[in-house]
């Protein structure tokens, strides 16, 4: 045993070639070049460790890990049976068989770019029609809550068609709000305001029809035969035979793939027609149900509502129209807008707003033209480029007339008889003795009384305190959340068992993840230890130089059943250095430490605890895993914040109280009461709480 | 994290409250909150302390947070000529550049002269007087706001001070003094290019807003939705001095 960790390890033996190599391994590919380009690498966080002799054995003897998530990978591709995926996914094999970073991590700007050719085809289309493009969000729709939501839900379905796990996919974010991954896969998204620890996600989005996602391009599959989708669906042109009969009823129809969702407040598209003829245009461009025959212009029929560019009349729902705007031709851009709050719509030309066209609009509504000649063209923009009619300002405006309200509303009704002031007072202190802010909370309370003295008018009066009781369970705990905050998981350990001994008995999943942390701070601190002594910055875990790894691996692949077969001698080597005693004794220690954490855990059937094992073990496979960036987020000390966070809930709990503070609460119930106020087009639509919630400096 | 809350769910408890427990707002968020409050509204100590405990870059420094906290604990004992001073020194051009907060200020300070002679017997009047013809008089034509302003206080003079109107009464109210503190604090911040409320606040309007609108419209909610500062919490925070301000 002890031999098989010496940094360096010329004497390793091989059988120390970790068997989880095959499941983390890609084969080369020009997908795994792309994306390890394209999006820094964090896809891949196993993809390429350069050393992995220090503790694989440990791995070794445990192989269910690395089988496991190679396997299940597999077995997710044959669930999909989209194309482009199997294409550009299976050439990879085991590669992505752990790649939550992807979802989790978040902080993947680059990512749409660099994988959206591969994933053509592939993007959110779980939940429609099972063909969709990446993602994208209408400029007037930036800053929409409910558009964020579709866009972590969208995330977190390609995270989880990353993992393999279609069973999850059905519930974005669920990946997201695992226990492990919340601890281990902490943001460390750049900080405008100190440190930043997104680590407790929000809930997993409402799926469904809450959740239904934009119009993205024409539906090929609910269209009149004689049209053509052209342009990976954003353009329809009237390719077939001339009509027999010229007949004026007659029409040819395509929808969106999509309703358009109320949740959005406002929503707006945008048509060019782009045929060639000079000729008089018969198109007609607005909204329909489903239910609305293909075989005529919307507008003529119930459930649908159309302006016409032959006469510029407006149709609501029957053949005779009313006169509404200009005629429109070739060239001209049509937009076309519902104001779900409203219930009503309006259409531009060319940017130009021609006021409201219909009222009391109903129904699940997708976007739809029509057109009757042959030739006749037309270019959808459903918001993946600049629109024509300044949409963005008519947003805004909503925006800001409803901010203005919530602004001047009052708070009185909230907790009476507390002003507003007293309110937020009350707020800030509960929170702050809540969560064991102590020294912050008796500052607060003395600035708080201060305040009030001087604004009482009778210098005798007693003014009453606002001191903060002694009180004993939040210096507890404050000493327990430092010690955790520290990185001192034994102290925080030693400290909850004193005061809460039953704490950690009744809840396991914290006793885990503090016994998870505690291994990760051991690496960490091997690392640290490492990173100071070795002088030599020629070896980096992540300088993969040569292909003899890549050979080892595929070689691997091949005889998984025999993993002991390969050449580490070929590791480059380390000389022993002065600290390289204590820099092994930690190894050790480290080492027998993972094995117990392994040894309790390892038949725990819960998926997060497996998924933290397996993420806190990948980390010995690193020989810097401060500086390997597919790891490197595992070790930031901010991922303590969480821990402590859920120690101090169980805590709170054990005592009786609440786990969360007033103010959060007050903050959930918000949350979901403009989840309410968004249905249907409501105001909640033109809200989102981070605008009010979170600060900006300067604004 | 879901089951530590989940083991408080009740099979009775209303759907509203169920999802109201699965939403788990970022640490993070709220620590920033909290942050910005202390420092927007000048509570120089409590900030600093805990920028310290929980690890956040301080917003603003301490001493600029000190400076505002004196203005308004100058103006909240009603000391006005100190808290002039002060905000001449601090940022010279505040006043200049907002005729209507001075305007506020002087006013206030001529209720603060007037409640000095109201509450010492056989007070004399004629500071107050003075001070109004010699400061807020030249500047009451200018805005027919003032005016009125001006009018109302110096009705203050003219009634006994036990028997007044609930409008004037309230002039001589604490919440004036904190009212104008405010929009001295507020000036100050806009003068630093931080000009806005706390964003709690607007969170608490927004919590308020929200359920008034949902409740407009026939949402399906619970009779009441609890803040949580009731019940266990809250018997502490009563205990701390919650009481309503006597006014």
């Amino acid at each position: 045993m002890t031999n098989s960790y010496p940094s360096g390890s010329p004497g390793v033996p091989d059988s120390s070639m970790p068997t989880g190599a095959p499941g983390f391994m890609p084969r080369r590919s020009s997908y795994a070049s792309v994306v390890s380009g394209a999006a820094s690498g964090a896809s891949q966080p196993f993809q390429q460790p350069a050393r992995s002799g220090a503790f694989s054995h440990l791995l070794s003897q445990h192989p269910d890990f690395s089988y496991d998530s190679t396997y299940s990978n597999f077995g997710g591709h044959s669930r999909y049976e989209n194309r482009g995926y199997d294409m550009d996914f299976t050439t990879n094999g085991g590669g992505h068989g752990r790649s939550g970073s992807w979802g989790r991590g978040g902080q993947l700007p680059s990512f749409s770019s660099a994988f959206g050719l591969l994933m053509n085809g592939h993007g959110y289309g779980g939940f429609g029609g099972g063909h969709t493009d990446q993602f994208f969000v209408p400029s007037y729709l930036k800053g929409s809550k409910y558009v964020q939501k579709l866009e972590e839900a969208h995330k977190a379905k390609l995270s989880a068609h990353k993992e393999g796990h279609s069973a999850q996919s059905s519930q974005p974010g669920s990946l997201s709000t695992s226990a492990s991954s919340i601890n281990l896969h902490a943001k460390m998204a750049p900080s405008h305001r100190g440190m930043t620890y997104d680590l407790i996600e929000k809930a997993p989005p409402v799926e469904d029809e809450a959740l239904a996602p934009l119009p993205s391009k024409w539906n090929n599959q609910d269209k009149h035969a004689a049209l053509e989708v052209l342009s990976d669906g954003q353009e329809v042109k009237f390719t077939g035979p001339k009509p027999e009969r010229d007949r004026d009823h007659e029409a040819y129809a395509i929808r969106a793939d999509h309703p358009m969702p109320p949740q959005c407040g406002i929503y707006y598209f945008e048509v060019t027609i782009i045929s060639r003829k000079r000729e008089e245009s018969s198109i007609g461009i607005g909204f329909s149900s489903k239910s609305v025959p293909l075989s005529r212009l919307p507008g003529w029929e119930p459930e649908s509502w159309a302006y016409h560019g032959d006469d510029g009349h407006s149709f609501c729902c029957q053949n005779s129209g009313k006169h509404y705007g200009p005629p429109f031709t070739a060239g001209d851009v049509i937009g076309c807008g519902v104001n779900f709050r409203t219930g009503s719509a309006f259409f531009t030309k060319n940017g130009d707003h021609l006021g409201t066209a219909f009222r009391e609009i109903k129904g699940k509504l997708y976007p739809s033209v029509g057109m009757k000649k042959a030739g006749e063209h037309v270019r959808v923009n459903f918001g993946q480029s600049p629109f024509i009619f300044d949409i963005d300002g008519m947003m805004s405006a909503k925006k800001k007339h409803i901010r203005q309200e919530i602004e001047a509303t009052s708070t009185a009704k909230l907790a009476p008889p507390l002003n507003e002031t007293e309110l937020i007072q009350s707020l800030v202190l509960q929170f702050l003795t809540h969560d064991g802010y102590v020294e912050t909370a008796k500052a607060f309370s003395e600035e708080v009384h201060a305040e009030k003295k001087a604004l009482s008018l009778d210098p005798n009066a007693a003014v009453n305190g606002f001191e903060v009781k002694e009180d004993e369970d939040a210096g507890h705990r404050q000493r327990i959340r430092a010690a955790v905050l520290d990185g001192d998981v034994e102290r925080a350990l030693k400290y909850t068992n004193a005061y809460y001994p039953n704490v950690l008995k009744d809840n396991e999943h914290v006793y885990f993840r503090l016994r998870c942390r505690k291994f990760i701070e051991m690496i960490r601190q091997g690392a640290e230890l490492h990173n100071s002594t070795s002088t030599n910055g020629t070896k980096k875990s992540n300088g993969h130089s040569g292909d003899w790894y890549d050979d080892i691996i595929n070689q691997e692949m091949d005889v998984d059943d025999h993993p002991n077969q390969n050449n580490w001698d070929r590791m480059d080597t380390e000389e022993p250095s002065g600290n390289q005693m204590e820099y092994q004794r930690l190894l050790s220690a480290t080492l027998a430490y993972g094995q117990d954490l392994q040894a309790e855990f390892q038949n725990d059937p819960r998926r997060e605890v497996s998924m933290a094992l397996k993420d806190a073990f990948a980390l010995i496979a690193y020989e810097d895993p401060l500086n390997a960036k597919e790891v490197s987020h595992l070790l930031d000390p901010s991922g303590r914040v969480a821990v402590a966070e859920e120690l101090n809930s169980a805590i709170l709990l054990s005592l009786g109280k609440s786990s969360s503070a007033a103010l959060e609460q007050l903050y959930q119930q918000t949350t979901i009461l403009l989840e309410d106020l968004r249905e249907g087009g409501g105001p909640g639509a033109f809200v989102n709480i981070d605008d009010f919630a979170r600060p900006k400096i300067g604004q | 994290m879901a089951s530590s809350t989940a083991s408080t769910t009740t099979p009775l408890r209303h759907a509203f409250e169920r999802r109201v427990e699965d939403i788990k707002p970022l640490k993070s968020d709220i620590n920033a909150l909290i942050l910005d409050y202390l420092t927007t509204e000048g509570y120089p100590s409590a900030a600093a302390k805990f920028s310290k405990e929980a690890n956040l870059r301080p917003q603003q420094e301490e001493e600029s947070v000190k400076a505002r906290r004196q203005i308004q604990h100058s103006i909240h004992s009603g000391n006005i000529q100190e808290a002039v001073d002060a905000l001449n020194e601090l940022e010279p051009q505040v006043l200049d550049s907002n005729p209507s907060l001075h305007f506020a200020l002087l006013r206030l300070q001529l209720v603060e002269l007037i409640r000095t002679c109201n509450t010492s017997p056989g007070g004399d009047i004629t500071p107050a007087l003075n001070f109004a013809t010699a400061q807020l008089a030249p500047r009451a034509p200018t805005n027919k706001e003032f005016m009125e302003d001006l009018e109302r206080t110096m009705a203050l003079l003219v009634f006994p001070s036990d028997s007044l109107e609930p409008p004037l009464a309230a002039l001589l109210q604490p919440g004036l003094r904190q009212s104008v503190a405010d929009r001295v604090n507020k000036a100050i911040l806009a003068c630093q290019n931080q000009r806005r409320d706390a964003a709690i606040r607007n969170l608490v309007r927004l919590r308020a807003w929200a359920e008034n609108t949902a409740r407009e419209t026939k949402r399906d909610l619970p009779a009441a939705i609890e803040l949580g500062l009731d019940g266990d919490e809250r018997h502490e925070a009563r205990q701390n001095g919650h009481e309503p301000m006597v006014t």
